[in-house]
């Protein structure tokens, strides 16, 4: 067993320690990056952590031309850094053919209107649990009591696990996410995980029921269906992929308007307003900023030479602020012209996630609005605690401590 | 009127157009995009579905002139 700590003792801020004490802000560097050096050497780390040499890229036309071009710069530098906790399956990792075949059968299980029903039948019970913690208090911490806990969850509803073993899931959760922090953590919790859902999917192979482990396990396209290693890669890569980024870009967006309340009002009186909301939000701060590939030949990237193997890292971050596509890029203006992002990334490896990601986004925002009217900053947490968007790889609210109606 | 033409070998079937513009775009069985309806939403949301497809496979003509 990984540690059983109560899911509430958990701390966010603890746990993601690498980011912790980096920089605050790295956009005023990324700035000056995209004005005066748009590609730059980066340290970077091969198979078995082997140092190589790379480049970042800062300019959202260079970053956006590296992740549509699968043949020239492959996945390969990101299953080389996940292998060791996402068995020999990351599907974020894997070129093509492999990946598409892959892909092709497990993407019917996140498409928009296989998600639908998913909003009020799964992912809204969970929101409302949170907010059931806080909503006669008043006040909350909404980092600790929301957004952090309830993405985790929403996975383990979505799989069809049984409500006793959350606790359990959240904390293989949680230490295969932190493997960068502490791998020796996250390589047991996934080997524990991979053994836990051996059991799973055999029950489910025997008494199948409308939960995605089920779907998955019965998929088929073309003939072909998938193996069980790739179903526990894959299950196991929904933990970093749709557990942290959506828990960090939720705290983004409610950050944002928080932030900003004639834009919070308007979403307010008007819920058509948050869809928008979302897409500024991932685009003003995409809880993860960089991805990497890596040249599987020869190339010229941002007018460099590009040996083969060398690691390319396009900063998503950096991208999506790019002045000589928005104007004003460095505010959150959620009325501002919709424009395609590359915070989902871009290409043949777009998420896939990215459908129920925003709804999760969205059911989490329309239900504080719905049951706790008037929400805003507190004022004196806000004075004592300093709550800011932090982090130069990772970004997310170090706190948000917020004070509401409560409606008798 | 906007003329759509979706390269089928292309599309990854992300869902990306049909979330921009979901009366214009759909998947079909087999995942792949297809166009549903060439004038089913305004046309700034048709072309921020083409600009975004993540592996360029919307093409979209005006009169006889490629804008996507």
């Amino acid at each position: 067993m990984t540690s059983t700590l109560p899911l509430a003792n958990w701390d966010p801020m603890a746990q993601f320690g690498a980011d912790a004490h980096s920089v605050r802000d790295p956009h005023p560097e990324l700035a000056r990056r995209r004005r005066e050096q748009p590609i730059a050497p980066r340290a970077a780390w091969g198979e078995g952590g082997k140092a190589v040499s790379g480049y970042e890229l800062y300019r959202y036309d260079d970053c956006a031309a590296v992740l549509r071009d699968n043949e020239t710069f492959s996945s390969e530098s990101i299953r080389a850094n996940m292998e060791m906790v996402m068995g020999p399956y990351p599907l974020v990792g894997m070129d093509e053919p492999d990946h598409k075949r892959l892909r092709s059968l497990v993407a019917q299980a996140f498409r928009q209107k296989t998600l639908a029903h998913f909003e009020d039948d799964l992912v809204v019970p969970v929101v409302d649990e949170m907010i059931d913690g806080f909503v006669d208090r008043g006040e909350a911490e909404l980092v600790r009591e929301m957004t952090y806990r309830y993405p985790v969850q929403v996975i383990a509803v979505i799989l069809g696990l049984p409500r006793d073993d959350y606790e359990r899931f959240h904390a293989w959760a949680s230490a295969i996410i932190s493997v960068g922090a502490q791998p020796m953590e996250g390589v047991k919790a996934s080997a524990e995980l991979r053994g836990y859902l051996e059991g799973v999917l055999a029950d489910r192979r025997a008494h199948p029921r409308e939960d995605l482990v089920s779907e998955l396990a019965s998929t088929e396209l073309d003939g072909e269906r998938l193996g069980d290693e790739e179903l526990y890669s894959f299950v196991r890569l929904l933990l970093p992929a749709g557990a942290e980024t959506t828990y960090r870009a939720t705290g983004n967006l409610l950050f944002g308007l928080l932030s900003e309340p004639p834009q919070f009002d308007a979403v307010r009186a008007d819920r058509s307003h948050l869809t928008a909301a979302v897409e500024e939000a991932i685009r003003w701060e995409p809880p993860l900023l960089i991805t990497s590939r890596v040249a599987a030949k020869d190339a010229e990237v941002a007018g460099t030479p590009i040996p083969a193997g060398t690691q390319i890292i396009p900063n998503i971050g950096s991208a999506n602020r790019d002045e000589t596509r928005w104007d004003d890029a460095e505010t959150f203006n959620l009325f501002r012209e919709a424009k395609p992002v590359i915070s989902f990334g871009v290409g043949p490896h777009m998420c896939l996630g990215m459908h129920l990601a925003r709804m999760e986004m969205r059911a989490a925002v329309n239900r504080l609005l719905d049951r706790c009217p008037n929400l805003r900053f507190d004022p004196a947490a806000v004075t004592r605690d300093d709550p800011h968007i932090h982090g130069e790889t990772f970004r997310s609210p170090t706190t948000l401590p917020v004070r509401f109606d409560v409606v008798a | 009127m906007l003329r759509i033409e979706i390269d089928p070998e292309k599309c990854m079937g992300s869902g990306n157009c049909s979330f921009w513009a979901p009366a214009t775009f759909d998947l079909g069985e087999d995942g792949i995009a297809y166009v549903l309806d060439p004038e089913g939403d305004d046309e700034d949301k048709i072309l921020l579905a083409g600009q975004g497809c993540p592996t360029q496979a919307i093409a979209i003509w005006r009169d006889d002139q490629r804008i996507v």
